[in-house]
């Protein structure tokens, strides 16, 4: 696979700041961004569907080991990882799909990346936070701990994305 | 035979991806609180040197305070002493000790490296294992005394315990100066307030009472101060009370915690699980 060290470092990269910086945060039960989400987002448009699977399953059992927790991240990253090349075609289009690179905001448009990366943020949010409160009564409250901390983590999401684009061209 | 091997080819993503998910589910459905403690507990073990030097500098810029909730503490702590010691002729107190021997508890002190509360089951890593002492089991108290969690898993070198904003964290408790007891649990909303559930409907809880430990818990000695009443309100049946209680320790900005551990804990444990004792209980 081409641009393994690019990536082997921004997974290291994201995991790092996601232990390090992000679970350390605690301001508030509804603030809880998982950024990491933004590695899969990140992954070659035309990578192959298990590479893509494997890297979510690599991910979600490292935030597993790195968190404590048993298993929750990995139910969440591999929806995610195996959904994302039917929501790369669906949003941002066939024809860049087949021509494959990274999915920037410089080469895909903003509008078009910002829907890609909030789609996977939402759905990985969702299954996290409704699996980890596992309650109908706590439902209101799960809805805001989804729409803040995946609105958080889309903005960092974004951040991460201009940073690890800014230095490699996006086209293959 | 290549009609097979095409037709595997094309869905063996989709078998890989229901395995994988079915295992990590299944793996998730059978973890409890302890089993993430445990996780927590061994990535510590690599990660904790980070955690800590982080922790350092946060217990830096706090030390300010946190010598000032020690002092009064101990202020506090003195004040007892000297109660005591006007009550008793000094010669009676020491015939008392002699009797006593060694204390019921043990204390301990720890940092905190890491504490979470946006999850929730929030866990808090220590910085001391077995090689100082730590034991599972053990209560966390915060600098001023007041309930933090208990200790789950330990390391040699650190600590885990499962924070009283946990929804898996139960012990019990009850109005201060009173005899009813109920519950308490966090019900994952509000990380200042937790919950004293089942407390009786003669209880009359008030605003601004006293919550504090009822002693019936074999992690925390009694009348551990865990917060104040903040609202009561009675269940449909009109049966007993579900109190919000404004926690006392700020779980947020906590950087020193004390440990607390029963000396008697494993005999009485070693004696509930005895042999004649399940005779007992299977007998009636």
């Amino acid at each position: 696979m081409y641009r393994t060290i690019p990536y082997i470092g921004l997974f290291a990269a994201v995991v790092l700041l996601q232990v390090f910086l992000f679970d350390n945060l605690s301001i508030s039960v509804y603030l809880n961004p998982l950024v990491y989400v933004v590695f899969i987002a990140l992954l070659p448009l035309d990578a192959q569907p298990v590479t893509v699977l494997g890297s979510g399953l690599l991910l979600g059992i490292t935030m597993d080991c790195a968190m404590g927790a048993a298993g929750i991240n990995t139910i969440a990253t591999l929806p995610i990882a195996f959904f994302r090349p039917s929501l790369a075609g669906m949003i941002c289009g066939r024809e860049n799909v087949r021509e494959g690179g990274i999915p920037a905001p410089d080469r895909l448009g903003t509008r078009k990346f910002f829907l890609f990366l909030l789609t996977l943020t939402i759905i990985h949010h969702a299954i996290f936070f409704l699996l980890e409160a596992l309650s109908w009564r706590l439902m209101p409250h799960t809805i805001l701990r989804i729409v803040i901390s995946s609105a958080i983590s889309v903005a960092f999401g974004w951040i991460i994305a201009r940073i690890f684009t800014a230095k490699i061209s996006a086209r293959v | 035979m290549r009609k097979l091997i095409e037709f595997v080819r094309s869905i063996y993503v989709v078998v890989l991806f229901v395995v994988l998910e079915a295992a990590a589910i299944g793996y998730y459905a059978h973890s409890s609180s302890y089993t993430q403690a445990r996780l927590l507990a061994r990535s510590n073990q690599v990660a904790g040197g980070v955690h800590g030097f982080f922790a350092g500098i946060r217990r830096y810029l706090f030390l300010g305070r946190e010598n000032r909730q020690f002092a009064e503490h101990v202020a506090r702590l003195e004040e007892k002493l000297a109660q005591y010691q006007e009550a008793e002729t000094e010669a009676r107190l020491d015939a008392y000790l002699r009797d006593i021997g060694e204390s019921k508890y043990r204390f301990a002190t720890a940092a905190v490296v890491g504490n979470t509360l946006n999850r929730m089951q929030n866990l808090l890593t220590l910085n001391r294992g077995r090689e100082d002492g730590i034991e599972e089991e053990m209560g966390v108290l915060a600098p001023d005394g007041s309930l933090v969690g208990y200790v789950v898993a330990c390391t040699d070198r650190y600590a885990v315990a499962m924070s009283v904003l946990n929804t898996s964290f139960r012990t019990s408790g009850k109005i201060a100066q009173s005899e009813y007891s109920g519950s308490i649990y966090w019900d994952g909303a509000d990380p200042g307030v937790v919950m004293l559930g089942e407390l009786s409907k003669y209880a009359d809880p008030q605003p601004g009472q006293e919550v504090v430990t009822a002693g019936l818990s074999e992690y925390f000695p009694a009348d551990i101060l865990i917060g104040w009443v903040e609202s009561a309100q009675l269940n449909e049946t009109k049966t007993s009370y579900t109190v919000r209680v404004r926690l006392a320790a700020e779980m947020s900005r906590l950087n020193e915690v004390i440990l607390v551990a029963d000396r008697d804990r494993y005999e009485i444990q070693d004696l509930q699980q005895s042999e004649q004792v399940e005779l007992h209980s299977r007998v009636n």
